[in-house]
């Protein structure tokens, strides 16, 4: 007889303790992060681990800096102005804010996709291999390779195999956004940052985009901002749970969607006042 | 209602919601307890017909487990509760199937008063008497720890059904030696032990409904635990 007891039935669900990954399991370390727009800090000394191979989330409210703290992890922030960044995030146990990082070099290892679907004005299959072409790459048999495995990998190959040389922009919103993630995907990441890659779909492309997250964490460490918090439950490992610029909790979705520890995480999560 | 904070939603439709239902629950545990103690009079004062008032009034219960249950599946449906809105409705599930399974057992006990003991079994019932006092209390203490969600209350009244196991192991001593005394007394004896049997049930189920409180108060699941981790998993 097969005994089901609670143990074998959580065994899927393997709870990392995140404050003590070993480094072999992380695949971004973030250290006493502060960032200033101007005068104004947006992010307040965080501090946190995101493991390799899983899908992590953050959540809150608008203008709480979870988008900043995404945008960090490529530099992205780089690009405005007024952006002062004290603090290191760690990849591979090496800063990125070094003086020494070749961003463009960092930006290939970590892929980002943003909330509106931004395909190029090219066809589908020059979309897919852009990133191929920038590092030189012209072999035929490779783009075509790399182009059907990245697509394959976004779940959209079955719906443009037959029209590859045809515009992007002639795809649904839906497959546009699955384009950019092949997009992103095809130059092989390592990280691939998802700034609330559904909130301009709708709900049956968002189920697909969702099932893509959940394929493409075999792949690639997946961070993911979203205002959805069912999302961030459906689709995540981690959850991470940020408010006026600070990590308020840090913990496994499971535990942070039924049991948080800080009021301000449940009475957000639960919709209340805070 | 203290530690239920339900009124501060920013949904005022949601407030309503889980308002509703804690008021269904209430309203379904005040029956219970009225089944309850009506089946204990019926059977101390031998009042057959308080007996088939409680055997009539019995749907009202599962009548209530069936609406309570079909308003947390919509909430769930509808609104994805999480943390301490989860918990709740899912304590709340748990908890009318035990209220439900009381209201069964009250069921139980009332049907004794039918089979009318002989005057001479009259003095079997007195103890019977003592221990559903006991439990009616139990249930009285349980209803009142969930209404407020009193995570020390669940606590204390938890521990105590210790007693009420022992009292109905001492019952039952007391019951055997009278069916070896006098054999032919076994029908009658039978019938007071099913309903210790039904009160000390009652007994284990209210300390489930404690269990489910603690659950909703602090997140921790300390069903079938032994007494020692219970108490540090409480804590």
């Amino acid at each position: 007889m097969i005994s089901v007891t609670p143990k074998n039935l959580s065994e899927h669900n393997v709870k990392l303790d995140l404050n003590n990954l070993s480094p072999e399991q992380v695949a971004l370390e973030i250290r006493n992060l502060d960032l200033y727009y101007g005068n104004k800090q947006a992010l307040q000394n965080i501090s946190m681990s995101i493991p390799k191979g899983q899908v992590t989330a953050f959540i809150g409210p608008s203008g709480c800096g979870k988008s900043t703290l995404l945008r960090c992890i490529n530099r992205m922030n780089d690009l405005v102005d007024t952006c002062k960044i004290e603090g290191q995030i760690n990849l591979h146990g090496e800063n990125i804010y070094d003086r020494h990082t070749d961003v463009a070099a960092l930006r290939r290892k970590v892929g980002m996709v943003f909330q509106r679907p931004n395909p190029f004005p090219k066809s589908i299959y020059e979309n897919v291999v852009y990133g191929l072409r920038i590092t030189g790459e012209n072999n035929r048999r490779v783009l075509d390779e790399a182009v059907e495995n990245a697509l394959r990998s976004a779940a959209l190959w079955n719906e443009v195999k037959d029209r590859l040389h045809e515009s992007a922009l002639g795809l649904s919103g839906g497959q546009q956004q699955r384009l950019v993630i092949a997009r992103a995907i095809a130059i092989k990441p390592e990280v691939l940052l998802l700034d609330e890659p559904t909130s301009a779909l709708d709900p049956i492309s968002t189920l697909t985009i969702e099932e893509l997250i959940n394929d493409l964490k075999k792949q690639f460490t997946v961070v993911i901002v979203t205002h959805n918090m069912q999302q961030a439950a459906r689709v995540s490992d981690q959850t991470a749970f940020m408010y006026m610029g600070d990590l308020i909790e840090y913990s496994d979705t499971n535990t942070l969607f039924t049991t948080p520890l800080k009021k301000k995480t449940e009475d957000y999560i639960t919709g209340r006042y805070g | 209602m203290d530690n239920l904070n339900i009124g501060r939603h920013i949904s005022g439709q949601f407030n309503e919601d889980l308002e509703r239902i804690i008021n269904h629950v209430m309203h379904m545990g005040g029956l219970v307890e009225k089944q309850l103690a009506d089946a204990l009079t019926s059977v101390c004062d031998a009042d057959e017909e308080l007996a088939k008032k409680v055997l009539e009034n019995d749907y009202q219960i599962n009548n209530a487990e069936v609406s309570i249950d079909d308003e947390c599946t919509r909430i769930i449906a509808k609104r994805q509760p999480a943390a301490g809105d989860l918990r709740l409705v899912m304590a709340i599930v748990k908890t009318i199937t035990d209220l439900e399974r009381i209201g069964d057992e009250a069921g139980k006990i009332a049907n004794v008063t039918l089979e009318s003991l002989s005057g001479k079994h009259k003095d079997l019932l007195s103890n019977l008497d003592n221990l559903g006092r006991h439990v009616l209390t139990f249930l009285q203490s349980t209803l009142d720890a969930f209404t407020r969600m009193d995570y020390d209350a669940a606590v204390k009244v938890h521990k105590s059904d210790d007693k009420i196991d022992r009292e109905y192991e001492a019952l039952m001593r007391q019951l055997m030696t009278y069916m070896m005394e006098d054999p032919r007394s076994i029908p009658q004896v039978m019938s007071v032990i099913w309903s210790a049997r039904a009160l000390e049930r009652i007994g284990d189920r209210c300390q489930n409904i404690c269990e489910y409180i603690i659950y909703f108060v602090k997140g921790r699941d300390v069903r079938h635990t032994t007494a020692e981790d219970f108490q540090s998993l409480s804590k």
